[in-house]
């Protein structure tokens, strides 16, 4: 792990690349009789074509390969051989696609390149054609033909690195939508309503797709959405300028199976076409030059043939299947231990220093908490003065008490329930329990719940998360320079300037990096996450994976299970990858070395050690002399700080507006789920519970569609986004009046060049 | 255009265009960008360039009267207060070089500016050198509005007035802030960004957040820069010949060759020091390659006496709201809790004098609501 060197680093948004290609030369039979095969080895199927020695078609098929690339290979070529005669050492074989170049050298095929390949076959079969789209399962290209005959030249562009805009963009949120494949190949776009779906990220589509569903969109139009995703990613990353020109050819499997796509694609073009009134060649209707051919899916293969025609006979020559029978049963093993790299730790020695280490650091494990016990005397501390720290998170809500001297006396939980009051009520009988008659100095809370119950409970200080967790870092690591939280579902780095947080990145183009993703891959090898790290540890070796889209890692662990890793071996490939896709992927980080040398590790994914092991290497990797710590108290560390925040308040001379246990355990509350209380900022139209609380002192809500008198304030849950916390347009008025009122008061000079610099009648002034 | 818009206004009005007759694009919006600018787009990866298509598609189809002519000026070197103090006051070569970039999207297939029966005109100006604009933009406009070397004179001359008048205001609107905040101890903001950071779609008003929790903003660009005050801030380290005037900018940045990238250097001088500045806010878009080495001088030059420092880097066209937000309650817990201590601090290293605070003139000023723009 040392150098770090072991993976390939694609940047963010790569940039689809972009090449020319030459005309393939005019085509001649195959000399001496030979047949030639084209063989494509996609990332989903293999396709073949069998060709006659003139390069009429004899045989095609094409089939799913399940990740068993080299067996279906196996498995046509003595379909050929039986079949068809396709003799070694006399007929030829060209192959093509993502899986070509690891099985082609075993049956001595030639491999062209995919693009190449395609534009071939689309020159001769569709002279007309200006613009190719062939969607595949985890890339998506475009060929644009320019010009006429001798003058006639391509260009491309693709894109690989990311899942928007491919075929898995649509079937993995199919699947989870539960469609059956042949119900989607027949699902429409025309006539449904449109809902916004990420194009992005595969990972958020499918995060949209469930939000809607959870809000009662059909199936049929979240699907429609989802061919629109399609469509847009493609024309807006991959036409760099150009428009795509009738005639219009799709390609590959998604663009020959999707009849919904199709209509997506028709209905984009042809507006396209309309607006920037191209004529169409023979005016016929603009629907009728958009075309899929019934062999889509064979283009590749078929331009193999075509390539294959303009090639010496010599190349290309079929060397028979033993080869390849060698490399499935043995080859791929050797090839697995050689691409691979060694284990986590390079010794056991270092393992366990590492972990002698590391272990300690976590003050809440249980082998600590144990440790502790047998160690020390624990002294009950009683809880007479104390400041309490609350940390509202979505899956859980969390308290400490802290006295005066900072010292953490107690702390405790409660699971969600989706309703901050319950889950304050909860947390508050244990706190109750704790402090007794103990006075409480201040109560600081943060996380979600932070804005709605800040009022309700008296709190006094409300704590943005990223003040909280710099707080608690910097109260035990005060020389800290960098915070890095990994939670399950997303990702926080904050940079520390004189203990301040001076910059801070929180992941949110993509679901890459996060232990969500990590959790979900160990349970599907049904290792138990208290187990994860050591059977990671176990591992000798491992393969590597590419960082990167959550989505395509998801097939990449497929194609490595396929080639004999093992679960701990994938586990720990993960693990190692794992910085990578938090640092340089998600954080947009390259230069860690300007961060400083102190770094703190925090959240529930790292109390996992072998993901602590592979960060403390990444972060020394490109900071040799870095300390990398683990925060003690990771869980609470939200909490801790919104203790820390709060007695600093305190200190200063501030005293708490604390309700009280027992009006916090007797708050009485309505709960109101009506159409009334139904979101309508965006068309998602979430279903909000209003959750009324009695409170001395409260505003009430008299402009309200559910009015509410004085005496009570309202917290709204059941919203999906931070937008519908505001009631309505009542509400955002009485918003926006306040907001108007500070901005005239405090100006900001850009609204006067705003409001000026473009005005036209001031010129003369 | 965000720092020049007054001279194209004020030189089409004087060569006879009328007001109403003067449309400007919008501002940048993601939405812009997808309904005009679609498939236009040319590989820039600066993002306010990239932004032009949305604008020209927005020109070209988006009117309700059909537009006759479009001008997008390429602009070569900018007037900046600082001329005189650097040794050049040059655009960024992206931005200059972008008209054309862009017009290359719309020229591509078809020439969609003809097509529209509309006129495109891009002239190449020197605006820091006044003298050199007038032909220039004779060379390129003669035909286009049909005028005359002298009325072309008169109206460029018109068109600096008109600029020079805006910024004039602009720059005392901002001495108005900072009188009000020395005069009661407030602490407001400084935003450290290029003039097109104030379009909201590329710049996502990421300062106007903060304003709505109390603070003044003000923009580098318009900062005051009267003998007295720059005095008080700089006059010392000119006597003991640090610097050669209060604009010099040697002392930390030697190739001082690009105008905004000049102004933003002195910017981060002048906020490091003026005492009731005590949060600086850095914007800086996608991949910006002018920014790129000034990222730690600034932040080192501000902090160097404590002030707050925040940088919004790599902004393109979606606002990250949910991450902003978070770091706007951020920076204003920071200016809650520090502000006192940094203005305190910053107070101490100058001479006692202030000018903003033995100004007879504007110790009336109780209030800030008369700052033009506020309402």
């Amino acid at each position: 792990m040392a150098d770090g060197n072991f993976v390939q680093i694609a940047p963010l948004m790569r940039e689809p690349g972009v090449m020319e290609i030459k005309t393939p030369p005019k085509l001649q039979p195959s000399a001496n009789g030979a047949m030639i095969c084209g063989m494509d080895v996609g990332s989903t199927t293999v396709k073949y074509v069998l060709a006659s020695p003139s390069g009429e078609v004899i045989s095609q098929a094409y089939e799913r390969h399940n990740t068993k690339q080299g067996e279906k290979v196996l498995q046509f070529l003595s379909r050929l051989e039986a079949q068809h005669d396709f003799t070694p050492q006399r007929d030829r074989i060209f192959f093509t696609g993502s899986g070509a170049g690891l099985i082609a050298p075993a049956v001595g095929a030639k491999v062209i390149q995919e693009v190449v390949a395609v534009a071939a076959s689309v020159e001769r079969l569709h002279p007309d054609v200006r613009f190719v789209s062939e969607i595949g399962g985890e890339d998506m290209k475009t060929i644009f033909f320019n010009g006429n005959g001798t003058t006639k030249s391509k260009q491309v562009l693709m894109q690989s690195a990311c899942s928007g805009g491919t075929g898995t963009f649509i079937e993995k949120t199919a699947r989870k939508l539960q469609i059956a494949p042949e119900a989607l190949s027949e699902m429409r776009y025309t006539g449904h309503t449109l809902h916004k779906i990420s194009s992005k990220c595969g990972i958020f589509a499918e995060a949209d797709a469930n939000t809607l569903l959870k809000a009662g969109v059909t199936v049929d139009e979240i699907i429609a959405s989802l061919f629109e995703a399609v469509v847009y990613q493609n024309l807006a990353t991959l036409t760099r300028g150009n428009t795509p020109l009738p005639e219009v050819l799709l390609l590959g499997g998604p663009n020959l199976f999707f009849r919904g796509l199709q209509e997506a694609w028709r209905l984009h073009l042809t507006h396209i076409w309309q607006e920037r009134k191209i004529a169409m060649p023979n005016g016929k209707a603009p629907e009728e030059y958009i075309v899929v051919p019934k062999d889509a899916l064979y283009y590749a293969a078929l331009g193999c043939i075509e390539v294959a025609l303009g090639e010496q006979h010599t190349i290309g020559i079929y060397q028979g299947m033993k080869k390849l029978q060698w490399w499935i049963d043995e080859g791929q093993y050797e090839e697995k231990k050689k691409q691979g790299r060694g284990g986590l730790c390079d010794s056991a020695d270092n393992l366990k220093t590492f972990i002698d280490v590391y272990s300690k650091m976590d003050a809440t494990s249980q082998a600590n908490i144990e440790l502790r016990a047998t160690t020390t005397t624990v002294e009950k501390k009683k809880l007479d003065r104390v400041v309490v720290g609350c940390d509202f998170g979505s899956t859980t809500a969390k308290a400490v008490c802290l006295g005066p001297d900072k010292e953490l006396l107690f702390s405790c939980y409660a699971l969600s329930k989706g309703n901050p009051i319950e889950d304050a009520k909860s947390l508050f009988s244990q706190l109750r329990e704790a402090i007794g008659d103990g006075e409480i100095l201040g109560l600081g809370i943060t996380g979600y719940g932070k804005d709605l119950l800040k009022g309700i409970l008296g709190a006094d200080c409300g704590v943005v998360e990223t003040i909280a967790h710099a707080s608690a870092g910097l109260h035990y690591f005060p020389d800290a320079d960098c915070i890095c939280d990994v939670g399950g579902v997303d990702v926080k780095i904050m940079i520390l300037k004189n203990g301040t947080v001076s910059d801070f990145r929180l992941n949110s183009q993509c679901s890459s990096g996060n232990g969500a993703f990590l959790q979900g891959v160990a349970e599907r090898f049904g290792i138990p996450l208290s187990e994860m790290a050591d059977k990671a540890f176990l591992a000798q070796a491992m393969p590597q994976l590419s960082m990167g889209c959550g989505v395509f890692l998801q097939s990449d662990i497929v194609n490595q299970q396929r080639k004999g890793w093992q679960a701990e071996e994938i586990l720990a490939a993960l693990c190692a990858i794992l910085p990578l896709n938090v640092w340089i992927y998600a954080g947009g980080m390259n230069n860690l070395n300007q961060v400083g040398k102190k770094f703190i590790l925090q959240g529930g994914t790292h109390k996992n050690l072998a993901v602590v092991k592979t960060q403390v290497d990444f972060i020394r990797s490109k900071v040799p002399d870095a300390d990398v710590v683990v925060h003690p108290y990771s869980g609470e560390a939200g909490a801790i700080g919104a203790a820390l925040v709060s007695l600093d308040w305190w200190e200063k001379g501030g005293r708490s507006q604390f309700r009280g246990f027992d009006v916090i355990e007797k708050l009485t509350y309505l709960t109101t789920t009506a159409k009334d209380t139904v979101c309508n900022w965006c068309p998602v139209n979430c279903q909000r519970s209003f959750i009324d609380v009695q409170l001395p002192g409260g505003l009430g809500r008299e402009w309200s569609k559910v009015p509410l008198s004085l005496g009570w304030e309202r917290v709204i849950v059941n919203n999906s986004c931070a937008k519908g916390l505001v009631e309505d347009l009542n509400e955002m008025k009485v918003i926006k009046a306040g907001i108007e009122k500070t901005k005239h008061a405090f100006p900001n000079i850009a609204d006067m060049v705003r409001q000026e610099g473009f005005r036209r009648v001031t010129a003369s002034a | 255009m965000w720092s020049t818009h007054q001279f194209w206004v004020a030189f089409l009005r004087e060569i006879g265009i009328s007001s109403e007759n003067i449309v400007f694009s919008s501002d940048t919006s993601e939405e812009q960008g997808r309904e005009f600018g679609k498939g236009r787009g040319t590989v820039d990866c600066c993002y306010p360039v990239k932004a032009m298509s949305g604008h020209y598609g927005e020109l070209i189809f988006g009117q309700k009267n059909k537009l006759h002519i479009i001008m997008s000026p390429m602009i070569y070197s900018l007037p900046s207060f600082m001329r005189g103090h650097t040794s050049e006051n040059l655009a960024c070569t992206r931005v200059m070089a972008g008209p054309e970039n862009i017009r290359a999207g719309f020229m591509k297939e078809s020439d969609v500016f003809g097509d529209n029966g509309i006129k495109y005109a891009a002239p190449f100006v020197n605006m820091a050198e006044p003298e050199m604009v007038p032909k220039q933009m004779y060379d390129c406009l003669k035909d286009v509005f049909d005028i005359d070397m002298a009325e072309t004179q008169r109206a460029v001359d018109a068109g600096y007035n008109a600029l020079r008048v805006f910024n004039e205001k602009a720059q005392a609107e901002t001495r108005k802030v900072l009188t009000w905040c020395a005069r009661n101890s407030k602490p407001c903001v400084l935003v450290l960004g290029r003039p097109y950071h104030m379009d909201p779609g590329i710049g996502h008003e990421i300062e106007a957040d903060l304003q709505a929790y109390g603070y003044p903003i003000v923009w580098l660009q318009y900062l005051p820069v009267d003998k007295d005050l720059l005095d008080w801030i700089f006059g010392e380290e000119v006597q003991a010949k640090k610097i050669r005037s209060p604009l010099d900018i040697s002392d930390v940045w030697t190739s001082s060759n690009s105008s905004n990238t000049n102004e933003i250097m002195w910017g981060a001088k002048f906020g490091a020091r003026f005492p009731w500045i005590t949060c600086v806010l850095r914007l800086s878009s996608y991949e910006c390659g002018m920014d790129q080495p000034t990222y730690t001088p600034t932040q080192k030059i501000v902090e160097a006496a404590g002030t707050l420092f925040f940088k919004f880097g790599d902004l393109d066209s979606t606002k990250p709201a949910g991450s902003i937000r978070i770091r706007i309650e951020t920076i204003v817990h920071y200016l809650a809790k520090y502000s006192e201590k940094i203005m305190n601090q910053k107070l101490a290293l100058l001479p006692p004098d202030c000018p903003l605070l033995l100004d007879k003139q504007e110790q009336s000023e109780k209030s800030l609501a008369s700052v033009a723009g506020s309402d």
